[in-house]
């Protein structure tokens, strides 16, 4: 280490008045100057330090020339790796993928829309047909056939709008996932049970099959969109001032990891 | 390019835009070059910022833009290079080093190699720690705080290991200026 107290130095300081710790401090304040990282106060006290320090003037004369040869003094250019790397990257793989589940999402969320109107249509004719014949023959839970078929009607354009709503913003479609599965796994044993009792006909069965492609692509969709959970946490920011240590001992190694190292997200 | 357009440019290579990841290329593998020859060795560094952009770009969907992307990208090269240090350190094998007229292919030549020389052997020579300090702030032209994020450092060390990495060089690349002025004075 070059310190200006050094006897054997050539740039030694012949004058005695300054300490070689005054100087090195002086001289890390002057490197942060020359980089325009030092504030007014320091540079006033380097400009106060350098007019009694001839040593740690001539220092800063050679840091500024080393600074600019190792700056002009190496290599211009280098390899184009624009269409190697581009080309190996996996980016648009996925994209696509998750362009075309979404199509079909919405696709079959304006079938499932389109099932639900003729229901309800169909349910609204049929009680007005029914309407003179009085009270609904059938009541359930306090509701007749009528409401029932209603009510069923309103949960397929629903879903269906579902669909088409996730399909346009993605990010809300993992909330339905739930409601979703859970809705076709007790339909799917419901619908077993009537179609052995012979109280639904195979082919209303198999409309609700437009619900269970509507999950699937839904989850396919969930499954490539970049999740908002992933990546550094809110805590995990990048710090903007980490002035905690404002002059820290040369360390063997870094103390704080960089925040995106907690992720482990870069393989 | 400023930082704000190639964060940009990266945002826009996530959604999928390969125009736009060519450009993110395009725009930072000079310096991610530049700063794996300093960290790791000239021989290796174009394979090196390779790995670098494939690590980068595979991972790009997980970038959410909270810091500048010339910042996490140089970071993710600083954790290639120190991979790339440990493999060579487990199995070690004589590096090849570059010729002096091994230049990249279609640039102009070095104005002086000899000068060159004395200047990549002085900073090789350079502690690890202050060399990537030295060659964040003046080679690669980042600010003390953005080489504090690539380094995962506060500030204040950026600071005192430039300043120890400019003391080094003094002494070892001699000002030739000032020790004539001495001798004759």
């Amino acid at each position: 280490m070059n310190t200006g107290g050094n006897s054997d130095d050539p740039r030694g300081d012949q004058h005695g008045m300054a300490s070689s710790s005054d100087c090195d401090t002086c001289r890390e304040a002057v490197s942060a100057a020359l980089d325009g990282e030092a504030g007014p106060e320091e540079r006033a006290r380097v400009d106060a330090h350098l007019a009694g320090c001839a040593a740690c003037r001539a220092w800063q004369r050679d840091a500024e020339a080393v600074t600019r040869r190792a700056r002009t003094g190496v290599v211009v250019g280098g390899p184009d790796l624009v269409a190697r790397v581009v080309d190996a990257a996996p980016g648009p793989r996925v994209r696509w993928r998750g362009v075309t589940a979404r199509a079909g999402l919405a696709a079959v969320g304006l079938a499932q829309a389109v099932l639900g109107l003729v229901g309800l249509v169909g349910a609204t004719t049929a009680a007005a047909t029914h309407a003179g014949h009085g009270s609904d023959p059938l009541m359930v839970l306090g509701a007749g056939m009528a409401h029932a078929a209603h009510e069923s009607a309103a949960w397929n354009l629903a879903l269906g709008v579902a669909f088409v709503a996730g399909a346009l913003w993605t990010r809300h479609l993992a909330g339905l996932m739930p409601v979703l599965g859970a809705f076709i796994a007790v339909l799917a044993v419901l619908s077993g049970i009537d179609l052995v009792a012979g109280r639904v006909e195979p082919a209303r069965v198999v409309s609700h099959l437009v619900v269970v492609a509507g999950f699937l692509l839904g989850l396919a969709v969930v499954r490539t969109v970049p999740r908002p959970g992933a990546g550094p946490s809110p805590g995990a920011r990048w710090r903007s001032r980490p002035d905690d240590l404002p002059v820290a001992p040369d360390g063997p190694r870094a103390t704080v990891p960089t925040p995106w190292e907690r992720e482990s997200d870069v393989a | 390019m400023d930082d704000a357009s190639i964060t940009a440019l990266a945002l826009r290579a996530r959604e999928g835009d390969r125009a736009a990841a060519g450009e993110f290329v395009a725009a930072t593998q000079h310096q991610v070059w530049r700063l794996l020859g300093h960290l790791a060795d000239p021989g290796s560094a174009e394979e090196l910022a390779q790995e670098t952009y494939e690590r980068a770009l595979g991972s790009l969907r997980r970038y959410r833009g909270d810091a500048p992307a010339r910042s996490w990208l140089l970071s993710i090269a600083r954790r290639v290079a120190a991979d790339h240090l440990r493999r060579r350190a487990r199995r070690p094998v004589a590096p090849a080093e570059p010729a002096e007229d091994d230049h990249p292919l279609g640039r102009a030549p070095q104005p002086d190699p000899a000068e060159s020389a004395a200047v990549r052997d002085a900073l090789a020579a350079l502690d690890a720690d202050r060399r990537e300090a030295f060659v964040l702030t003046q080679m690669i032209g980042l600010s003390y705080e953005d080489a504090a994020g690539v380094c995962g450092c506060p500030i204040g060390t950026i600071r005192s290991r430039v300043a120890r990495a400019r003391a080094d060089l003094v002494v070892a690349l001699g000002e030739p200026g000032a020790e004539r002025a001495h001798r004759s004075g």
